[in-house]
């Protein structure tokens, strides 16, 4: 079986944004060639359900430390880029403060932001929904969390954006953009939380001031680590979770008018959503062991993409899985990752889908795509640049 | 029936509470517990249990 799982093609052809449009044929083409292919760059793409579990339950082996992401970080982000046993340390102390009723205090504020941001085009006969709704959504949740004004917005936004898309023609020169970004944010949250050492409020950056970890405190560094992975992967990840949502429900009214007339169909409709569309398509890893995956054998030192998009939609796991159906039985999706990395944030971005589609429905019922409107995704993270609606039949 | 959590397995993904509430609570970290410890649950709550078993991302709750 030399050179199983080896085929021509690279990266971008994979990642691409006509691909990031409606990837699910390039899953059922990954799956369907080989459970794990070895591209020639040298990265191994890991896209079935089968053998994406065997990724998570294994740490020890696919690590998610620093050299399995550039994020232009200088420390490990906390808790991402930890693995156990540290990692455990780390998770104890931050679940409860993302845990599901701790997240439910935060329901009314959430809806109220809803509203306020709803109240601004709901008037109009229609709205970019990207720059009017799922963009600022989910930094002005994260800005009430840290105690900081809706007013730093824009300051935010230009944080997430220097990392995730960095300006810049060349990987070099994005590269810069990037590790300038980084210095700010460290920055950033070092000025904040030298401010909430003199003036604690009811926030999370002092409630991180107090916590414990291990039997002692945490570090400014410490601090600053975790506001930067919070930064990193809470905000872009719930923009492209509500995108994908829209622009799906703009285009079957059937599955909108459900939404629309049975609400507490909802919390059904998110997790069967998250698995279709898989908004984080993928997470990478880096192998710290020889091992054989899948029939092909993975060294020390390569980088792994495991795709959720494609273990999300496996027919080995799931019945008619190509189609969306809010009433399936059995979802064990996998649209947060799983294992010890799952998802920190997954009870406050369920939350939020859920409010999102709660509110919005109630206030514009009917709305389409804006005719000639071509939609655009970012490959990995599955956002939109823009995602014009027109409201009514 | 009687419902037991491989805490090992569970990461928290937090399927089974939302799912079946009489039967699973979550603990402060958000990880699932089983209301019922060490004892059997009543019958009408064996639907419940088996669709949280059947949603487990980390095939973490046993039935036996």
């Amino acid at each position: 079986m030399d050179g199983a799982g080896s085929e021509d093609v690279d990266l971008m052809s994979l990642m691409g944004p006509e691909v990031s449009a409606d990837p699910r044929p390039m899953y059922q083409a990954l799956r369907d060639a080989t459970p794990v292919l070895r591209l020639d760059g040298g990265m191994v793409i890991v896209s079935t359900r089968a053998t994406v579990e065997e990724v998570f339950r294994s740490p020890d082996v696919f690590s998610s430390n620093m050299s399995a992401a550039d994020l232009g970080n200088i420390r490990p982000l906390i808790p991402l880029q930890i693995d156990p046993p540290d990692h455990v340390l780390y998770r104890r102390l931050l679940d409860p403060l993302f845990a599901p009723r701790q997240m439910a205090k935060l329901e009314p504020e959430i809806a109220a932001l809803a509203h306020r941001l709803i109240d601004r085009f709901v008037d109009e006969p229609g709205c970019d929904l990207v720059s009017t709704f799922t963009i600022p959504l989910p930094s002005e949740v994260f800005l009430t969390m840290f105690g900081l004004p809706l007013e730093e917005l824009d300051t935010f936004l230009t944080m997430k954006d220097g990392i995730i898309r960095p300006a810049g023609e060349t990987m070099a020169e994005q590269d810069v953009v990037r590790k300038a970004t980084a210095a700010s944010i460290y920055e950033y949250f070092g000025e904040i939380l030298e401010k909430r050492r003199v003036d604690p409020r009811d926030d999370l950056l002092t409630g991180f001031l107090t916590a414990e970890v291990d039997g002692r405190q945490l570090t400014g560094d410490e601090i600053a680590d975790i506001c930067f992975l919070l930064m990193i992967a809470g905000l872009d990840t719930v923009t492209a979770t509500l995108d994908c949502f829209f622009s799906y429900l703009a285009r079957t009214p059937g599955h909108r008018r459900r939404v629309v007339d049975d609400p507490d169909t909802i919390p059904a409709v998110v997790e069967e959503l998250l698995r279709f569309e898989t908004p984080v398509a993928g997470v990478p890893r880096i192998a710290v062991k020889d091992i054989e995956l899948g029939g092909v054998q993975v060294s020390d030192g390569d980088q792994v993409m495991v795709v959720l998009g494609a273990a999300n939609t496996d027919d080995a796991e799931f019945a008619h899985a190509q189609a969306v159906d809010f009433g399936r039985e059995t979802n064990r999706h996998l649209a947060f990752g799983g294992g010890v990395h799952r998802c920190l944030g997954s009870h406050l971005a369920r939350l939020e889908l859920r409010v999102a589609l709660r509110e919005f429905h109630s206030r514009i019922p009917s709305y389409h795509l804006a005719p000639g409107a071509e939609l655009e995704y970012s490959p990995g993270i599955r956002s939109l640049t823009s995602l014009p609606l027109v409201f009514g039949d | 029936m009687r419902v037991t959590i491989d805490g090992q397995a569970c990461t928290g993904h937090g399927r089974c509470y939302a799912l079946a509430p009489d039967v699973f609570d979550s603990d402060d970290r958000g990880l699932g517990v089983v209301l019922s410890v060490g004892a059997d649950i009543p019958p009408e709550l064996e639907r419940q249990a088996r669709q949280a078993a059947a949603n487990c991302p980390e095939q973490a709750i046993h039935l036996s």
